[in-house]
């Protein structure tokens, strides 16, 4: 063999061999496609878009057997044009899929943010509405429980199971109703036109007394916590009242820890009493002597009750829980204390406007039960 | 006597040729089996990360022995090789989930412990507290609070009863929050009638 036709044999084996190990690699987008399918998954896949990754995951497998089959090719022969093709657009499939997947909850989170507010409302609303009442334990009982029901909800949400958040704040939502049944139930003759106007002409017959003999007269609304002094048919000053457990009802017997209803008078002045200063008022008057009566006769006095008394606006501080009586601060006492004479006229009314928005709250939780 | 030498060395090796080639279907079903045992027995809750490496494993396993299997010669001995390691896998899986459920389930219990200490002192307290003038109505209120907080207590029990560790965790850390949030309420109340 001569050295040139040696020449050109060496240079063809290289040239062969060079090509042989001239492998094809494999797509960049095979490493790509199977991030992806991680992403997927990590990403609740299986939850949110179950049809959908599932036929990822085939097509996946089915690029995999591809791949496969040209592996298992001489390297001179693998081809990899085709499955790049399928994994291309399995990749364009998967990313739309992530994409689709994190906007879907995107919009759960945010469905639940706006159900959220929603119950935070509802618990602020009941939270501030139970201040004004002292039987109030059915309501923040209830409430309390949608609270933590609400704080499981925001728990699994961030943990991004939508489904058993979507329960827990349903659950508060079932809590929040029967709060509000409680509620409306305590208050529902706060909405009746009739008891309210009942109310406003004890009010306005006060007033317009004060008016008529230039005298003082003691305004009290329990649902607004106020007792108002007027002096000739003019405000002279509202302090802040505290009542009993069931301060919002009506007094029928002694003992049930309610506030009386109606025009009373003071009887007598005590500068030094259990409780700081007191002013004692004649209830029981001849209208609750009536109600008394007829309440015995249907049974809604129970055992030996009898018709009760000893009302006083006094002091010793508005947050107490009184047993039927006003309380007061002990500085607004002295002020009222003051102004008042024995036969001043006290008038105790549950409410005298549909304005307040106690009410409008109740009529809302009434609307909504 | 050479020719019947030929012929067993030949039937031999055809044979050898015919059982590497043909497909491991018991070795298959059994991983499969042991997979499905495991991820039952709560590997999708208590080790989600472990069991999607072990179904990728499967799924790849899988995949070459679709690939050897159109082959002409077939060549199941690299797929064997990946599901004995997936079967490895899955054993040590097996072995360890307990202590993992353990685990979680233990904290779960903790937590209920936790959450009942709270419950406690929170009543403890509110028993002790001064109710007189100016703190009866706001303890009133805060012993409802408790009541309410105390009445979803049962549902820890509950979700650890249905071995929802997770859930059971969840439950006790908010009910024990919100009661830490009463109790700091109570200590308030006292706070004010002692000013």
């Amino acid at each position: 063999m001569k050295p040139n036709t040696f020449s050109c044999a060496a240079c063809l084996l290289v040239l062969l061999f060079g090509n042989a190990c001239n492998t094809p690699p494999v797509p960049p987008e095979a490493a790509r496609a199977h991030a992806l399918e991680q992403d997927l998954w990590r990403a609740g896949g299986s939850l949110f878009a179950p049809e959908e990754y599932e036929k990822f995951k085939a097509g996946l497998k089915t690029a995999e057997a591809m791949i496969g089959e040209e592996e298992a090719k001489f390297g001179w022969f693998r081809d990899y044009k085709e499955v790049r093709a399928v994994l291309g657009s399995l990749v364009t499939e998967g990313e739309s899929l992530l994409e689709r997947i994190n906007e879907e909850k995107a919009g759960r989170e945010r469905t639940f943010t706006l159900s959220a507010e929603a119950l935070a409302a509802r618990i602020g609303s009941l939270i501030a509405i139970s201040q004004y009442f002292n039987e109030n334990e059915d309501v923040r009982k209830n409430v309390t429980q949608a609270e933590i029901k609400l704080a499981e909800a925001r728990r699994l949400v961030a943990k991004e199971q939508y489904d058993p958040a979507a329960k827990a704040a349903g659950d508060g939502g079932v809590f929040l109703d029967r709060a509000e049944e409680a509620a409306v139930r305590i208050l529902d003759r706060y909405l009746d036109p009739g008891q309210l106007e009942k109310w406003r002409r004890v009010a306005d017959e006060a007033v317009g007394e004060s008016r008529k003999k230039s005298s003082v007269v003691f305004l009290v609304n329990k649902v607004e916590r106020k007792l108002t002094v007027y002096k000739n048919g003019e405000v002279r000053g509202s302090f802040d009242i505290g009542l009993g457990k069931y301060g919002l009802a009506d007094k029928l017997y002694s003992g049930d820890d309610a506030t009386p209803e109606g025009r009373y008078h003071i009887v007598k002045k005590i500068p030094a009493s259990k409780y700081y200063k007191a002013l004692l008022i004649d209830y029981p008057n001849d209208a609750d002597l009536h109600d008394f009566a007829a309440a015995r006769k249907t049974g809604l006095v129970p055992g030996r009750a009898g018709v009760g008394g000893d009302i006083e606006i006094h002091g010793g501080g508005k947050d107490s829980l009184t047993r039927g009586c006003v309380g007061l601060d002990d500085k607004d006492m002295d002020k009222v204390f003051e102004w008042a004479r024995v036969g001043t006229t006290v008038a105790i009314v549950g409410a005298v406007g549909v304005e307040n928005t106690i009410l409008a709250e109740i009529r809302k939780f009434k609307d909504r039960t | 006597m050479k020719h019947l030498t030929k012929t067993v060395v030949l039937v031999l090796a055809i044979a050898v040729v015919l059982t590497g080639c043909k497909q491991p279907t018991q070795l298959i079903n059994d991983v499969q089996a042991a997979v499905d045992k495991v991820t039952s027995a709560g590997a999708d809750k208590y080790a989600a990360e472990e069991l999607k490496a072990i179904n990728d494993d499967l799924g790849k396993a899988l995949g070459e022995i679709d690939v050897q299997g159109k082959k002409f010669f077939k060549k199941f001995g690299p797929a064997k090789d990946m599901l004995a390691a997936v079967q490895a896998k899955v054993a040590e899986l097996e072995a360890a989930l307990p202590a993992k459920i353990e685990a979680v389930k233990n904290a779960a219990v903790q937590l209920q412990g936790e959450a009942q200490a709270a419950l406690t002192e929170a009543a403890e307290l509110l028993k002790k507290a001064p109710k007189g003038k100016g703190t009866a109505k706001d303890l009133q209120a805060l012993q409802a609070d408790l009541t309410g907080a105390e009445t979803l207590f049962t549902e820890i029990q509950t979700a650890l009863d249905t071995q929802d560790y997770l859930g059971a965790a969840d439950k006790a850390k908010t009910v024990k929050d919100r009661v830490a949030a009463i109790t700091e309420q109570v200590n308030a109340a006292i706070a004010k009638v002692k000013r």
